[in-house]
Order: C-alpha cells, then sequence, then structure tokens
C-alpha cells in the first residue's frame, strides 16, 4: 500500500512539473507547447553530458546548473524560431501545435543522431534507499516528493508576488490593457517559455535518475501532462497539481490491482467521465 | 484534376518495385491526408484521432481475416463499417469539448489505443503486430502477383475518395460545415446543428481512411503498431498543412510530395526527419495556404472568386 502511494506521488509530482510549464505558456501566450516532452529530454541528456564520466564528466552539480542555463537559451530559441512568427495570426493556436510538432520531430532526431539510440544512465541526486514506516524507498524518489511541490509553491508564490508574475498574470488576462500599462508582453513571452522549459528540464533530470535515457524519453510523460492539463483545466495552476497527483495515483493504483496495460484504458475512462461533467477540467474556467 | 490525372497514369510511370512501392505508399497517404481536410480543414475540427482510423482499420482487416476466418475484400468493408461506429463514438465524445481540448483528447486517445493493441497480444500480436495478413484475391490469383495492381487499387480509391470528397464539400452538408467554422452562432441561428454535422463529418471522413488503412495492412501483409507512431502521424498531418487545407487537392499533392521526398532523403539517415522538420516550420511560415495556394495563385488572375477566396481560408479558425 505504502509502495503504491510512493509510486502514485512521485510520478504526480513529475506530471506536476511538466504539465505545469504547458499550463503557465498556454495562460499566458494562448499556444500549446508540443515540444515540451523533448525540451525534458534534452534537459536530462545535457545533464548526462555534462556529468557523467562518458561526456565531460564534471560532476552532477554542473551537470544540473548546465542543464538549467541550457533550457532557458532553448526555451528562448524555441519561442523566438516557432511560437513568436505566428502569434497573433488567425490560426496561432493550431499552427503553433503543427510548428512545436516539427521542432520535436527536429530535436528528437537530432539527440538521436548525437546520442544514438543507446540507453544512458544519469547519476541519481542523491543515492541509497530510506526507510519509511517499514517500507524501504529510494532516496531519490523520496527527493522527487520534497522537491517537486517546493517549486511549484516557489512558482506559485512567484506568480502571486512578483512584478513578472503579475505582468504574465495581467497578459493572460487581457493583452491590450496589460500592454498599455506598459508590460513589454514580448520579453514577458520569453519569460514564460524559459520558466516553462526549466521546469521540465527539472523533471527530466528526475525521471533520467529513475529511469534510462532515450531520445523518445519525453513522450510519454508529456502524454499524461496532456491528460493531467485537460483533466485539471487548461491555465489554472491549482487544477494542473490537484490533477497531476490524481493521476500519479489512479495510476499506481489501476497498474497495481488491475494490470499495468489497462492503465491507460483506466485513466481514459475516467477522464472523459470527469470532461463529460466538466468540459472545462476540474478547475477550469469556461473558454 | 491533374493530381486525379496523375494518379491513374502512375503506374504507367513507376515500373520498377522500388518507384512501385513509393506510389502505392503515397496514393494510400494521400487518401488518409485528403480525407483528414475534410475534418480540419472544411470543419474546422483539430483531430488528432485520424491515423488511428487509419491502424485500427488494419488490425480489424487483419484480425477479421486471420483469426475469423473472413473472406478477403469482405473484411475490408467491416474495417470500414467498424471504424465508422468508432469515429461517430469518438466524435460524439470529444466534440463535447472546444478547441484545443479536442485535439489533446484525440491525442491522448491515439496513445491510449496503442497502449490496448499492445497489450492484447493474442489477438493483435504485441509489439511485433499481427503478421500473415492475406493478399487480396482477384479472379482467384493473388492481387501481389503483379505489384502493378496494388498501385491501380490504391489509385482507385484515391479517385473515389476524392469524387466523394469534392462531392460532398459542394454539397449544401459540405457549405453547412464551412458556415459553423466560420462563423458557428450564425450558423446555428440559421438551424444547423453543430454537434449532429460534425459527428457526421468525423464519420464521413473515417470510411475511405478506413479503407485505405486495410488495404495497407493487405499490402504489406502485416498491421503493426508503428502505423500510430507520433512520427507517421506528423507525416500525415504535414501532409495536409504543406499541401493546403480545405483545398482537398492540396492533401493530395502534399502527399505525394512528401512521400518523394522523403524517399529522396532515405540516404540520410535520422537527418532527413530533421530537414521534413525545417521545411515544415518554413512552408508554414512562408506559405500559411500551402502548396496548393502557389498553383491558385498563379491561375488566379484569370480563375473566379470563388477560387481565389479558398487561398485566403487556408486554416480552420
Amino acid at each position: 500500500m505504502v509502495s503504491i502511494l510512493v509510486a502514485g506521488l512521485v510520478s504526480g509530482s513529475i506530471y506536476a512539473l511538466i504539465a505545469s510549464g504547458l499550463s503557465l505558456v498556454w495562460g499566458a501566450l494562448g499556444v500549446f507547447n508540443f515540444a515540451h516532452g523533448v525540451l525534458l529530454m534534452m534537459g536530462a541528456y545535457v545533464a548526462w553530458w555534462v556529468s557523467a564520466p562518458g561526456g565531460l564528466g564534471l560532476g552532477l552539480l554542473v551537470g544540473i546548473l548546465a542543464c538549467i542555463a541550457f533550457l532557458i537559451l532553448a526555451g528562448g530559441l524555441l519561442y523566438a524560431l516557432l511560437v513568436r512568427p505566428w502569434i497573433g495570426t488567425a490560426n496561432a493556436e493550431l499552427t503553433v501545435i503543427m510548428t512545436t510538432i516539427a521542432g520535436a520531430m527536429f530535436l528528437e532526431n537530432a539527440a538521436l543522431y548525437l546520442f544514438g539510440g543507446r540507453l544512458k544512465v544519469l547519476d541519481q541526486v542523491v543515492s541509497g534507499t530510506v526507510s519509511i514506516g517499514g517500507t524501504a524507498m529510494q532516496a531519490q524518489n523520496l527527493l522527487v516528493i520534497v522537491l517537486a511541490p517546493l517549486l511549484l509553491g516557489a512558482l506559485a508564490l512567484f506568480l502571486k508576488l512578483s512584478k513578472y508574475g503579475l505582468a504574465i498574470r495581467a497578459i493572460a488576462q487581457n493583452r491590450e490593457a496589460a500592454q498599455l500599462l506598459g508590460i513589454r508582453i514580448e520579453r514577458m513571452y520569453l519569460a514564460t517559455f524559459a520558466v516553462s522549459a526549466v521546469l521540465a528540464g527539472v523533471a527530466g533530470v528526475m525521471i533520467g535518475g529513475l529511469f534510462n535515457l532515450s531520445p523518445g524519453m519525453g513522450s510519454d510523460p508529456l502524454l499524461r501532462a496532456f491528460l493531467v492539463v485537460v483533466f485539471g483545466g487548461l491555465g489554472s495552476l491549482p487544477g494542473t497539481i490537484v490533477a497531476a497527483y490524481l493521476i500519479g495515483l489512479i495510476e499506481a493504483g489501476s497498474s497495481y490491482y488491475i494490470g499495468i496495460y489497462w492503465t491507460p484504458v483506466v485513466l481514459f475512462a475516467v477522464l472523459i467521465t470527469v470532461l463529460l461533467v466538466r468540459p472545462n477540467g476540474l478547475l477550469g474556467r469556461p473558454a | 484534376m491533374a493530381a486525379i490525372a496523375a494518379a491513374v497514369v502512375l503506374p504507367q510511370i513507376f515500373t520498377s518495385g522500388v518507384s512501385q512501392n513509393l506510389a502505392v505508399v503515397a496514393l494510400l497517404f494521400a487518401v488518409v491526408a485528403s480525407n483528414w481536410d475534410l475534418t480540419l480543414g472544411y470543419a474546422g475540427i483539430f483531430n488528432f484521432a485520424h491515423v488511428a482510423f487509419f491502424g485500427i482499420a488494419g488490425y480489424v482487416a487483419a484480425i477479421a481475416t486471420i483469426h475469423l476466418g473472413l473472406p478477403v475484400w469482405w473484411d475490408i468493408l467491416l474495417a470500414v463499417a467498424v471504424i465508422a461506429m468508432l469515429s461517430g463514438v469518438t466524435a460524439a465524445l470529444a466534440l463535447r469539448l472546444r478547441g484545443i481540448y479536442v485535439a489533446l483528447v484525440t491525442f491522448a486517445f491515439v496513445q491510449l489505443c496503442v497502449a490496448l493493441i499492445v497489450s492484447q497480444k493474442d489477438w493483435t500480436g504485441g509489439a511485433v503486430g499481427l503478421v500473415g495478413v492475406p493478399d487480396l484475391e482477384i479472379a482467384g490469383g493473388p492481387l501481389g502477383a503483379d505489384p502493378k495492381n496494388y498501385v491501380y487499387l490504391s489509385a482507385g480509391l484515391l479517385l473515389a475518395s476524392t469524387f466523394f470528397l469534392r462531392k460532398l464539400v459542394a454539397s449544401d452538408f459540405g457549405l453547412s460545415l464551412i458556415a459553423l467554422r466560420d462563423n458557428e452562432a450564425y450558423a446555428v441561428a440559421r438551424g444547423v446543428s453543430a454537434m449532429r454535422q460534425r459527428v457526421l463529418a468525423m464519420v464521413a471522413s473515417s470510411l475511405f481512411t478506413a479503407a485505405a488503412g486495410a488495404v495497407y495492412a493487405h499490402y504489406l501483409i502485416v498491421a503493426s503498431p508503428d502505423v500510430f507512431s507520433f512520427s507517421l502521424t506528423t507525416l500525415i498531418l504535414s501532409m495536409t498543412l504543406l499541401g493546403g487545407t480545405a483545398t482537398i487537392f492540396g492533401p493530395i499533392l502534399g502527399a505525394i510530395a512528401l512521400t518523394v521526398v522523403t524517399e529522396q532523403l532515405a540516404g540520410f539517415g535520422v537527418i532527413r526527419f530533421m530537414i521534413i522538420a525545417v521545411l515544415i516550420v518554413l512552408t508554414l511560415r512562408f506559405l500559411p495556404g500551402g502548396i496548393w495556394s502557389v498553383g491558385t495563385h498563379w491561375v488566379g488572375r484569370k480563375a473566379s472568386k470563388s477560387r481565389r477566396s479558398k487561398e485566403t481560408g487556408s486554416l480552420p479558425q
């Protein structure tokens, strides 16, 4: 029972990190980043390449710092190349899905080209096992469970209290009015993308420490993050976080009790049921 | 018209085995891409389930012939019937949602279909796929004896599908879809049922897609989960968008162009997907109406107004 709970909380934490990045970008820009999973993959690979003996061998701390720096850059570039040209056009919402899919295709194959298809192993941030309530668990799991809420709490405070956060929320509510108040939209968009990319990168490092690295490693978490944002309500950070943990726990519970292959069916059934009752998700605003 | 003529002439031009294979794949993908355009371009529904209809139809045909012993050809009809029902149910559920939610839910739907198919090893062959789909027969002999036959079959399917789609979009039904896309409130006020027309559009667009999926499985003699892969979804969606949405002929042109380009770049290995990705972004940036819009722009000076309005109405609102 405890192990199911742990598994659910670990995946819930990771989904929350990924999905809140997606939700943040949707809230501010009104576009959806299908390359988000690839950012996660790139974060893990950069951390691996800088830290592991197979790459530069500089240790994990440098690897994580490099990963964060790289993703700020990558998020900004992604925005400038694949999103900005279409912002404000009639079909931005749909065109950007296509451009970011193309971006994902590019980057996934670039990773395949640079690093090959063989699985890589990233060092865990903390090693060993911890015993809680008589159940042994990997220390990395505990770290994920503790770190994710801290990061998301920091994000929520940032959005609630800081000048930048207020600006981002102002843009999400009314772009023209925000512009009239002198908020520099372009810079805010860039910052939103960078923050969202860093969240994906942190998730990538976490997943990299628990599973193996592969160029396609981002697609499965991204799919779950899609379910999470739809389930919780797009653009609602509290909804996203609640939904992430719910999905993580449902997934862990159903793969234990019903079988791993039926888990997707259970998830989808739950999702459809919720959407039939609340078409905008658990805590979403009407479109 | 040029695209149809090309489809008829293709078997004569492509005589080698490699190019015949290329022609079959291009023609079948053209069916999928142009039918996708009915929902994407004309009805303005951004659904991702279309490739799943193509893939599942292959599985229905394979299971019907291998496990249930249904005679070939009939399994194609069965696949079309099953997919029509499936698309109706999916659409009725997904279309309660709006915009981006439809895209996300149908995208998730495809992935979950794959998970389910891969898990039911006894029926579907798991990750390997269901091997040994029997060849189609004509006059008692296997159709694949002469590979040219599959080129003709695919070309015939594309012709029938294109005729069906062109008739459909020009009909009252097609006009009501465009009206719903461009101004839903107004169309509904005029008595058009948004839900019913959109579900019907999804079902209509799934019919030939399913037939193409079943033929594809017979042609490859295997129904494989690869069909659902993200890269194939991306590729076929690119065909639709690069060709030009809300044109029907555009996606056909896009399918043929992209299949040929992909084949030409085969020697580049994984880099070819990077090149295609760049091509997609550049086209979306500089040719938002797709390749087809270039052609219509050329003849645009002489063409009627209706033709010109097609260029501008590129993507769904």
